[in-house]
């Protein structure tokens, strides 16, 4: 979120200061040296205004009285990151000038199918409680939120400054929506859509943007499953000279790429759409020249798209690719070589995602160019229980062998050694996240037949800055013992099928004092874990249990003790799990001011 | 003749680009107009003929002491010169806030009094950096601030405005529970630290919930994460019918602007969650006028009645936890891993 909004209109006392400046104020000019606080009544406002980042704001509320109020009507930007952890009315009442607001609301597992539609994160209270007190909104950025088309029509009708609308992984809204906003905010610069489901209403929304010249700076949608009107498009584009960041959906093929681009040479973040010719369109004589339509962009950086790829086609890229700091391959199926004709380009290269497609030759090749690199997500292409898979330790080796700047990694891989995670640990000291996701149940060091124990503790205790750690293959709770010894910053934990006892859940319960989200699936962990973690629930966004072993008693205590915690359980087939001794398929627990939530679905329980 | 009148002339403008300020203290000093009027409050009132003369000498707010007014003329003097660079600029701007945090808060006061925003933004700009990064505590000590926000207060709730007699009664039980809490502050020992772990940790709630760390914008691309769920039938909306839509959202916020009421908690549960932190009345506010002890003790009798009844408003199976060891019906785990786990991350 881009900083400092001043505060309009937040006017000092009242007369504002030519009239006071001629009436004495309140006592001798010696009143200033013994009480600070009152000299800077009149100009904490200002000196709030420099304060943006979340955490200083919120030290500064909790200073006195005064600081709070001021604090309060000062604060520009407001982030909830859980929906449900206050009201609408709540954040509203207490923050009066709020022009930006950041809300998230399903934990991250329901990416994966493991919170059953329906679940709530609705974002129609906040809108409706916004619409009456936040006129001047302007930006709104949700993540994993259920958004309607009448919420983004109310959106667009209440807020007549709106300007920056991103919307990632959220869902529930269609084609109308988005047309009414394109038609009636009409100082939209940002309109974001990431990895959102989007239903088609037939609606050709892409048209429904202002005729004359538009502020648009930003336009992503490639999560967008269905065509959009490419002419109404390419209008809109010629229109658009502000016009930035294009991410283009798999319906835009190689031609109509380009005849954007020729459009848009100012373009730094680009989707590419589809990357592929037509069906009907061979490689005819009258092919568009698309190196010169890329060696125009000359501010491009970021680079993404390649849906549906025409490998062959990958040179035309080549002219960027100096300049590349950003490339996400991870659409396109291409080989090592293929993907080694490309690297060899991009020195410059920071954030790299791609498929394992690329094998461990392919990232060999990454290595080798790439000093720069900060983060890498290799994904997989198939992901099954196989012993062979296309990337593995050596991939991992020779990347931190070659990117010693690497701070974020996500790797997809069959098999994994300790030796190569301790390398990594060892050769990227800043290392900030590290996710390593060994398909495959239990897998142990598939060269020492070992748990992946020593690896994972290297990690953290190599790797000072790390906050992010998410862990795989086969653990004992010694790997949780590391993780509780040493991942004092770790802030948040993913696991899944690890571990052998609730030995494993208390080592990190008691010994991670930062952690904020906690998800665990399908592993031992049981009812004794959880009282460990009776300090520290309250410091924590949540914690997500499925599959487990926790019964509805075990959560039940953890309720009962605190109050202020809302524990909501269910189970994928309700008949199951009534029994107070029963495991229960889904715990998922968070702090909130407000109680249990008014909204939740059936199957939900609140204990 | 000539040149002496010039001279003269020359004197004489020298002599007149001086203006008379004087400050709270009463005394008054001469300062060189050009660098005076840089503020707009006393650039003003030198347009309607004030400062001339030691006579009409300008009066300046209260927060203007000599101190302070010689730091703003140097600043004055440095950029009312128009031929200063952006970087020269910035290094003395850099240099000259540099003081004692003391000094700063009376500056800024200073500044914001004569309207002088530069100096304002400065100054506040340079007391922020100085907040950046504390703790609450920390910055009361550096400003000398007091800690005047109570445990209630600090957990924010909701003021709720009801007739109910339970609140009168709920009250008095927040009342002794403050009262208690006060108490136990005053003895100052470990033990009470660790009691209140579960208040104190939630004073920081407002941190986390309003974000305290760093928001993970952590855009996924996996091609094999999203669901492949049926889309729920949506209704079909084609162009013409935007316009029903619309209004019909139009209208409803026209008429119902409390369509979120139900997110309030209902009281019920209410009272469970907030029986400590709840404030219905102004604090310190509890006599009631009870003076009578009889009365007193039989309201206690009542509050404390009434906690107990809240507190085993709790369901049934509030009881002590049977040993682990026992024998339980095991739930199937999950087997359908294969089209899961590989996205687990």
């Amino acid at each position: 979120m881009s900083g400092d909004d001043r505060c309009s209109g937040m006017s000092e006392d009242d007369g504002g200061s030519s009239s006071s400046y001629l009436t004495n104020r309140n006592g001798a000019g010696d009143s200033c040296s013994t009480f600070p606080d009152l000299v800077l009544e009149n100009v904490l406002e200002n000196v709030l205004c420099f304060l943006t980042s979340r955490r200083d704001r919120n030290a500064a509320s909790l200073v006195c009285k005064s600081w709070y109020r001021a604090e309060a009507l000062t604060r520009s930007e407001v982030f909830i990151g859980n929906c449900y952890a206050v009201s609408p009315r709540r954040v509203t009442h207490r923050f009066r000038g709020v022009s930006s607001v950041v809300i998230k609301g399903k934990p991250r597992f329901a990416d994966f199918s493991l919170l059953p539609p329906d679940w709530g994160a609705h974002f129609t209270p906040w809108v409706t409680t916004m619409a009456e007190s936040y006129r001047a909104l302007e930006k709104l950025y949700l993540k994993r939120m259920c958004i309607t088309d009448d919420d983004l029509t109310m959106l667009a009708f209440s807020f007549p400054c709106f300007k920056e609308l991103v919307l990632v992984c959220c869902e529930g809204f269609g084609t109308s929506g988005l047309a009414v906003v394109a038609r009636e905010c009409r100082q939209l610069r940002v309109l974001d859509l990431i990895e959102s489901e989007v239903s088609d209403d037939e609606v050709d929304w892409v048209s429904f943007f202002p005729e004359n010249e538009t502020c648009l700076e930003s336009l992503i949608f490639d999560c967008v499953d269905f065509r959009i009107n490419f002419e109404a498009l390419v209008q809109l584009v010629a229109r658009s000279p502000s016009l930035k960041k294009l991410r283009l959906n798999q319906y835009v093929s190689l031609g109509q790429l380009h005849n954007l681009m020729i459009r848009a040479p100012q373009l730094t973040h680009l989707g590419t759409g589809s990357f592929r010719l037509l069906e009907n369109v061979a490689h005819s004589v009258q092919e568009p020249n698309y190196v010169s339509a890329f060696a125009a962009c000359k501010s491009l950086v970021c680079l993404s798209g390649f849906r549906d790829i025409f490998a062959e086609y990958l040179p035309a890229i080549y002219p960027v690719c100096a300049n590349l700091t950003s490339l996400n391959f991870s659409y396109a199926n291409i080989n090592a070589e293929q993907l080694k004709s490309v690297i060899c380009h991009c020195p410059k290269l920071q954030i790299f995602w791609v498929l394992d497609s690329i094998c461990d030759e392919g990232l060999q090749a990454v290595a080798a160019t790439c000093k720069d690199l900060r983060e890498l997500r290799v994904f997989p292409i198939n992901a099954r229980e196989d012993i062979e898979g296309p990337v593995s330790e050596v991939g991992l080796q020779a990347i931190s062998d070659g990117c010693r700047k690497l701070q974020s990694i996500l790797y997809f891989c069959q098999r994994m050694t300790n030796a190569a995670v301790i390398a990594m640990s060892k050769n990227c000291p800043d290392l900030v996240v590290f996710r390593l996701c060994i398909m495959g149940r239990h897998q142990p060091d598939h060269i020492t037949g070992e748990a992946m124990d020593e690896g994972f503790g290297a990690i953290v205790k190599n790797c000072k800055k790390l906050t992010r750690l998410a862990v795989s293959g086969l653990l004992t709770d010694q790997a949780f013992s590391y993780i509780g010894q040493y991942g004092k910053l770790v802030r948040t934990l993913s696991v899944a099928f690890a571990g052998d006892s609730d030995l494993g859940l208390k080592y990190v319960l008691e010994g991670c004092p930062r952690l904020q989200k906690l998800e665990i699936r399908d592993s031992p962990f049981g009812d004794s874990a959880l009282p460990s973690g009776l300090h520290h629930y309250f410091n924590m966004r949540f914690l997500w249990m499925s599959s487990c072993r926790v019964t509805r008693r075990g959560c039940q205590e953890i309720a009962q003790q605190l109050p202020r915690l809302v524990v909501e359980v269910f189970n994928w087939n309700e008949q199951e799990g009534r029994d107070m001794g029963d495991y229960i398929d889904t715990l998922y627990m968070y702090r909130s001011l407000e109680g249990p939530r008014a909204d939740a679905p059936k199957f939900v329980h609140i204990l | 003749m000539s040149l002496v009148c010039g001279c003269f002339n020359l004197h004489c403008q020298v002599m007149m680009s001086y203006i008379w300020l004087q400050t709270a203290d009463g005394s008054i000093q001469q300062v060189e107009q050009e660098v005076a009027m840089f503020c707009p409050s006393i650039c003003h009132e030198i347009q309607t003929g004030m400062g001339s003369s030691k006579n009409c000498a300008i009066s300046l707010p209260s927060q203007v002491n000599p101190a302070m007014l010689s730091l703003i003329l140097d600043y004055c003097r440095f950029h009312q010169v128009r031929g200063h660079s952006n970087k020269e600029h910035k290094s003395f701007d850099e240099k000259f806030v540099r003081m004692d945090t003391k000094t700063l808060c009376e500056l800024t006061s200073a500044a914001d009094s004569l309207q002088l925003k530069p100096l304002v933004d400065l100054t506040s700009c340079a007391l922020a950096r100085m907040i950046e990064g504390k703790t609450p505590e920390e910055i009361r000590e550096t400003f000398h601030l007091p800690d005047d926000l109570t445990e209630e207060e600090k957990l924010e709730p909701l003021r709720n405005i009801s007739d109910d007699p339970r609140i009168r009664l709920l009250n008095r039980l927040y009342a002794r529970k403050r009262k208690e809490l006060k108490e136990r502050d005053r003895s100052k020992n470990v033990e009470v630290e660790e009691e209140l772990v579960d208040e104190r940790s939630v004073d920081d709630l407002l941190l986390f919930i309003n974000g305290g760390n760093g928001a993970s914008k952590d855009v996924r691309a996996s091609k094999s994460k999203k669901k492949n769920r049926k889309r729920k039938d949506q209704q079909n909306c084609a162009p013409s019918n935007c316009t029903d839509k619309e209004s019909n959202v139009l209208n409803s916020m026209r008429h119902n602007a409390k369509a979120h009421s139900h997110f309030l908690p209902n009281f019920g549960d209410a009272l469970k969650l907030h029986i400590e932190d709840d404030r219905f009345a102004p604090e310190g506010d509890f006599d009631d006028g009870v003076d009578d002890p009889v009365l007193r003790e039989e309201i206690d009798r009542e509050v404390e009645d009434f906690a107990r009844r809240l507190n085993s408003d709790w369901p049934e199976r509030m009881q002590e936890i049977l040993s682990l060891g026992q024998e339980r019906k095991r739930a199937p785990m999950s087997t359908d891993w294969n089209g899961s786990l590989r996205t687990y991350a």
